[in-house]
């Protein structure tokens, strides 16, 4: 009997193993004293000199967790598991944070770097004032992107993606919100619908596109592209590609769409739960320091958010040579951005599942 | 007389009480033995299961957040075509996933069974020898291993032998090489213990009354050693179910899983008591199998219990 019990709970160890793999971990973080700060950043954005160069200046130690999506940031603010203090948010999210007061207001006239932002960079919905949020290092879009040499037909729209000539030919990001945003505007429809019919149809446009698809990732189609694997991507990676290696500039493009291209932006938020505003202030003001800065956009590429005047004299030769950045103005002023909210999410998730569900 | 009398009642009452003070000594060593583990089975294990099934009847709330009030929906929901598709399309996976893996495994367990002592002992640490690394740093070795400039490629086309690269990755090929890989060696492990215990005199016994190899086979060897085959089925099929880094990392993420639907309900669509119910079910089906199996006679220790 004690054998059975015993090896009951070995199975169900077994289980609970089974579905711990089921869930990604955002990475350790540590209750942090007076003299340190937690905050949490999305992997693959910030250089680690940047934090190193905080604490020598300051002594404040900072613990870094990283994350991979924003609803990490929420679930561990929700469930109040860790105290944290600084957070990095997808502007897509901003909106939530504000309206569930999971973000204190922020002391704006200590950031001093907000007059030097450029002109594109705004507050996201939710908090257009940028009472609660202050953008951070990261505007970008969501596009398709294709090999100029292996690439089988011209893309002149989202649509073309179900081309059969495409079969096996694209890789595309696995976001809800990118995807179903994406469909809609191109169906001529607003990404922020929450019509289930025009949900549906976006649903049946991505269904055709779908059969196209060999690779549906999770952060990045770098890879894909790189490889050969894929001739076509929709997802956010142009400007590491073209930080990759120069080659890749003549190598891949952007396609032209006759609809717009998702745009996004990060930001920083204090947890309303945090204690140490202030010395999160300071790290935000260090951080967005053009210098330091600077070293993050060296290491893994990016649209500077300050404006050229400001960081060019930092950053390496010929950066705005770089054809993610010529590009971004023209990209930015056609663009959708969207407010996540829990009904379109709903309505979204399901038929992502019945997208998914079905081979 | 009357002396020994005396003495002779007084003989089992002091063997009693060495016999209590030594069974209370055995019990106190076993219970510091095992309160370690069982505190971390109940804080970790029985403690979580019990919270996500009390999870599974609440309702969603805003962001994610839980509400205290009590429902089934969350159970109903389950039965969406939907979601069946995913857990049908889950099931298929595991399936064939089990039975391909069973299948090779078996006769490579029996090979490992049929050499010497010390050539098995090598040959058991190679098979685990994949256990001992990361299953997201093995998938990521098969992403460079088979994609379009990978190392099998890139060979195969600096020796001529073709000239555009072959379609390895991204495929259900890929999936199948990455499942068979990640769960060979729990199937070849119980079925290799079955195989060793089996009584060679009984194989024997066939032969000398007239049995082919075949006939031995199917009539003897197959089966005595069936626990260990059941055990491996288990083994495979469960952890199966919800392991969708294979799909996602090789098979390129077209498909969905129990596994990534679970994940989706804690991340992206943040509905908690949902993807407490799905677990819970899963978990549900899995207990099922295990009793289905020890009332089919098979030995929990041969599942590592």
């Amino acid at each position: 009997m004690k054998k059975k019990m015993m090896s009951l709970i070995l199975l169900l160890a077994m289980t609970v193993t089974c579905l711990s793999g089921c869930g990604s971990s955002g990475g350790s973080d540590s209750k942090g004293d007076v003299d340190s700060l937690n905050i949490m950043v999305w992997d693959g954005t910030w250089s680690e000199e940047v934090f190193e160069d905080f604490e020598e200046e300051t002594g404040i130690h900072v613990n870094v967790s990283f994350i991979d999506n924003t609803d990490t940031i929420i679930s561990k603010l929700i469930e109040g598991s860790a105290d944290y203090d600084l957070v990095d948010i997808e502007s897509a999210y901003v909106k939530s944070f504000v309206d569930n007061e999971l973000l204190t207001k922020l002391d704006t006239e200590k950031l001093t770097y907000q007059k030097d932002l450029i002109d594109s960079v705004g507050g996201a919905i939710g908090d257009e004032a940028m009472e609660y949020t202050t953008p951070d290092m990261a505007p970008g879009y969501t596009c398709v992107i294709y090999n100029k040499e292996t690439c089988p037909i011209e893309i002149k729209s989202f649509k073309d993606l179900a081309d059969p000539a495409l079969e096996g030919e694209v890789a595309m990001v696995n976001s809800t919100i990118s995807l179903y945003g994406m469909a809609l505007e191109a169906l001529g429809y607003s990404a922020d619908s929450t019509s289930e019919e025009e949900i549906k149809e976006a649903n049946d446009l991505l269904t055709d596109i779908k059969k196209n698809v060999k690779a549906f990732v999770g952060e990045s189609a770098v890879s894909q592209l790189e490889n050969g694997e894929c001739s076509v991507a929709f997802c956010w990676d142009y400007s590491t590609l073209c930080n990759d290696t120069k080659d890749n500039w003549d190598k891949f493009e952007i396609a032209d769409l006759d609809s717009p291209n998702e745009y996004f932006c990060q930001y920083w938020g204090i947890p309303s739960s945090s204690k140490k505003a202030e010395a999160a202030t300071e790290l935000i003001n260090f951080m967005m320091k053009p210098e330091e800065l600077a070293k993050d956009y060296e290491e893994y590429g990016g649209v500077p958010v300050l404006k050229e005047e400001v960081i060019e004299e930092y950053l390496p030769e010929g950066y705005y040579d770089n054809p993610s950045i010529k590009r971004y103005e023209e990209l930015y002023n056609n663009s959708w951005k969207v407010a996540v909210n829990d009904d379109q999410i709903n309505i979204m998730d399901t038929y992502y599942t019945e997208l998914m569900g079905n081979q | 007389m009357t002396k020994t009398s005396d003495v002779v009642p007084e003989t089992p009452v002091v063997k009693k009480k060495h016999k209590d003070k030594k069974s209370f000594k055995a019990r106190l060593s076993s219970f510091i033995m095992c309160a370690p583990i069982s505190l971390w089975s109940v804080l970790f294990i029985l403690l979580p299961m019990v919270l996500l099934a009390f999870m599974s009847f609440m309702t969603k709330g805003a962001l994610g957040r839980i509400v205290y009030k009590f429902t089934l929906e969350n159970y109903a929901e389950m039965f969406k075509p939907v979601y069946f598709t995913v857990i049908k399309q889950s099931l298929l996976i595991a399936f064939w996933t089990t039975l391909l893996t069973v299948l090779l495994g078996y006769p490579l367990a029996n090979f490992i069974a049929s050499v010497k002592k010390k050539t098995s002992g090598i040959l058991t640490v190679l098979l685990m020898l994949p256990l001992w690394v990361s299953g997201l740093v093995i998938l990521f070795s098969f992403v460079i291993l088979l994609n379009s400039s990978g190392i099998i490629n890139t060979f195969l086309m600096n020796i001529g032998l073709i000239k555009e690269p072959l379609d390895l990755l991204y495929n259900n090929f890929a999936v199948i090489i990455g499942m068979l890989y990640m769960f060979l060696p729990f199937a070849v492990l119980p079925m290799y213990s079955s195989i060793e215990k089996l009584d060679k005199g009984l194989i024997e016994a066939s032969k000398d009354l007239g049995a082919g190899p075949v006939k031995t086979f199917l009539k003897v060897t197959l089966p005595l050693t069936s626990p260990g085959i059941f055990a491996a089925v288990i083994l495979t099929f469960i952890p199966c179910i919800g392991y969708y880094m294979v799909t996602d990392m090789l098979g390129g993420g077209t498909s969905m899983m129990v596994g990534n639907l679970i994940y989706r309900q804690f991340t992206i669509s943040r509905d908690w008591p949902f993807g407490a119910a799905l677990a819970m079910v899963l978990a549900i089906v899995i207990l099922l199998m295990v009793f289905i199996y020890t009332k089919l006679g098979g030995d929990l220790d041969d599942l590592g219990a």
